[in-house]
């Protein structure tokens, strides 16, 4: 394995006036802002503000009806979800979604390979077939290799003796370690982060709390919508408010916290 | 009457083992695009018509069987590019559904093409027949059930053994997610048509010298791998191969113990009983998706 997906030289996540419209309703109404390499940016709204269908407009999920996101001036707009995740843009969900039939630590072997082999993932079946039914030593040597960058990376999070174990048979808890580990395997350079403490005792929140953290410091565009909003302007850098799909504010954590218009609209309700 | 039994027995083991290798078809495009391909048998049909039209012409069997996987991987590369995926964004239901045209229209071109007439296929070797605790099995047979091994063997390597395999199992889990990590489901669909229409061709080709070949060949045996992959799970390949098996014999008991016409009527009731009773097939989940 040795191709690796050429992603944009910088690494600036651009949106700029998304509209998302479903019918009558504007779910997102022409939101701007730019979320920059190194830096966690806290996504703030009461419950239907529209951060999920706008972390669904980044990640390619949903087109948007107007607007565009670009990430280091690449257009990602228009592209299919995997040609955005190839460029960079991995996000976890509300809901912790597992692959089930494979084990906690194929689940990373899946991430690590989609990751090493890049635009050409899946390599073509006749490239591995032969190999691997073989057994060649350097197949062998390969495997083990993403083998141990696997358990590494479990480990890290935490859940270093769950690798053999099948992910039908992780606690919630413990599916959102792995979801979040799962999205750092790929090494995105924009994390898209959907309420990723909900569920979780105080010890699993300081673990995601510091592979968040630990992603920024590696240099990726953390995007982190949570309603925990203690959690998240502690380590935000900078954080985007949202009401009805509109953008109410834009600053630092202390800044918006101490924005009586936020306070009217979220913050007062979220810390009673 | 046991002598008699086992016969039927051996028969259906060889006829299963074709329903088996429909059936694999069946799930291998079921678990990637979630469509159920009422085309599969006609991938058979094209397999066993073109080996036979090319042996009679007087090519090598080997070399005419090859030629005809080749062409019935072609044509289901073919029914993806035209037919699938221009409407991939139309319901299950309405994919169902031109898969069925798929089906009709393939059997107009076979009957196009090679007419009415059924042409045979020379066996792979000769030899007599093959006695096994009494029964017999025609020569033929052992190369049914060597591609049955060749064939689940090479799918279990695949799906165990390679990255493209663990991400189409992980892709098979939840497809949206699987493509937030860059997995292609667009390229996994054309291949699982692809390798089910090779597949299915491989399967008209071995069974064709002891069947014959006829233009419409691909509906009986697209509704048996049909049976076989429910019977078994529609997202399991060792439920295909164990589904394809339990219907073979159990026809062929039902044939011959009871009379020819519930031969065909036998495996449409174990579909309802199963339908009814175990409706995630033998060896399949009770819950597809997360």
């Amino acid at each position: 394995m040795t191709t690796v997906a050429a992603r944009p030289p910088t690494t600036t996540l651009e949106v700029s006036g998304v509209t998302m419209r479903f019918g009558g309703v504007v779910a997102v109404d022409d939101v701007t802002f730019t979320a920059r390499t190194g830096e966690v940016l806290g996504v703030m709204g009461p419950n239907g503000a529209g951060k999920t269908t706008l972390f669904n407009v980044i990640s390619g999920v949903q087109k948007p009806t107007s607007g565009s996101v670009s990430l280091g001036g690449t257009r990602l707009t228009g592209r299919a979800v995997e040609d955005v995740a190839a460029l960079g843009v991995t996000r976890t969900f509300q809901t912790p979604v597992m692959f089930w039939g494979l084990t906690v630590r194929q689940s990373i072997e899946v991430a690590l390979a989609a990751r090493q082999f890049g635009g050409t993932y899946p390599p073509a079946p006749w490239r591995e077939l032969a190999p691997c039914g073989l057994g060649t030593p350097g197949r062998r040597a390969e495997e083990a290799l993403l083998r141990a960058r696997a358990d590494a990376i479990l480990s890290r999070a935490g859940i270093g003796t769950m690798a053999d174990r099948a992910t039908e048979s992780l606690a919630f808890g413990e599916e959102r370690l792995l979801e979040m580990a799962r999205a750092l395997a790929v090494e995105p350079t924009v994390l898209l982060l959907d309420e990723p403490l909900s569920g979780l005792n105080p010890d699993e929140i300081h673990a995601v709390l510091d592979s968040i953290r630990a992603a920024r410091d590696g240099g990726v565009a953390v995007l982190l919508v949570e309603h925990a909003v203690g959690e998240l302007l502690a380590v935000a850098d900078r954080v985007v408010v949202l009401d009805h799909g509109r953008t109410i504010a834009e600053g630092t954590p202390q800044a918006v916290a101490a924005d009586p218009v936020v306070i009217d609209a979220y913050i007062g309700d979220a810390l009673e | 009457m046991i002598a008699q039994i086992w016969q039927y027995v051996l028969a259906g083991v060889v006829v299963g083992a074709i329903y088996a290798l429909i059936a694999a078809g069946f799930v291998l495009i079921y678990q990637v695009t979630g469509i159920i391909n009422f085309a599969q048998g006609e991938f058979a049909m094209i397999g066993a018509m073109t080996a036979s039209a090319l042996a009679t012409g007087g090519m090598p069997v080997l070399e005419a069987a090859g030629i005809a996987v080749v062409a019935a991987a072609l044509t289901g590369a073919l029914c993806y590019l035209l037919a699938i995926r221009p409407a991939r964004a139309a319901t299950g239901v309405t994919l169902i559904f031109i898969t069925l045209g798929l089906d009709v229209a393939l059997r107009g071109l076979a009957l196009f093409v090679w007419g009415t007439n059924p042409l045979s296929l020379p066996a792979f070797s000769g030899g007599s027949a093959i006695v096994l605790f009494g029964g017999a099995l025609p020569p033929q047979a052992l190369w049914v059930l060597l591609t049955d091994l060749l064939v689940f063997g090479a799918l279990y390597a695949f799906f165990r053994h390679t990255y493209a395999g663990t991400a189409v199992r992980a892709a098979v889990a939840n497809p949206p997610i699987a493509s937030t990590f860059g997995i292609p489901l667009r390229t996994f669909a054309f291949w699982s048509f692809v390798a089910a229409a090779a597949i299915g061709g491989l399967g008209g080709v071995v069974v064709a010298p002891i069947t014959s070949a006829t233009y419409d060949m691909g509906l009986t045996l697209g509704l048996a791998g049909f049976v076989a992959a429910v019977l078994g799970g529609l997202e399991s390949l060792p439920g295909a191969l164990l589904g394809g098996f339990v219907l073979g014999i159990v026809e062929k008991l039902a044939g011959g113990l009871l009379s020819t016409g519930w031969e065909q009527g036998v495996g449409f009731l174990i579909l309802v009983l199963v339908l009814v009773l175990r409706p995630q097939g033998l060896l399949g989940r009770a819950v597809r998706r997360a």
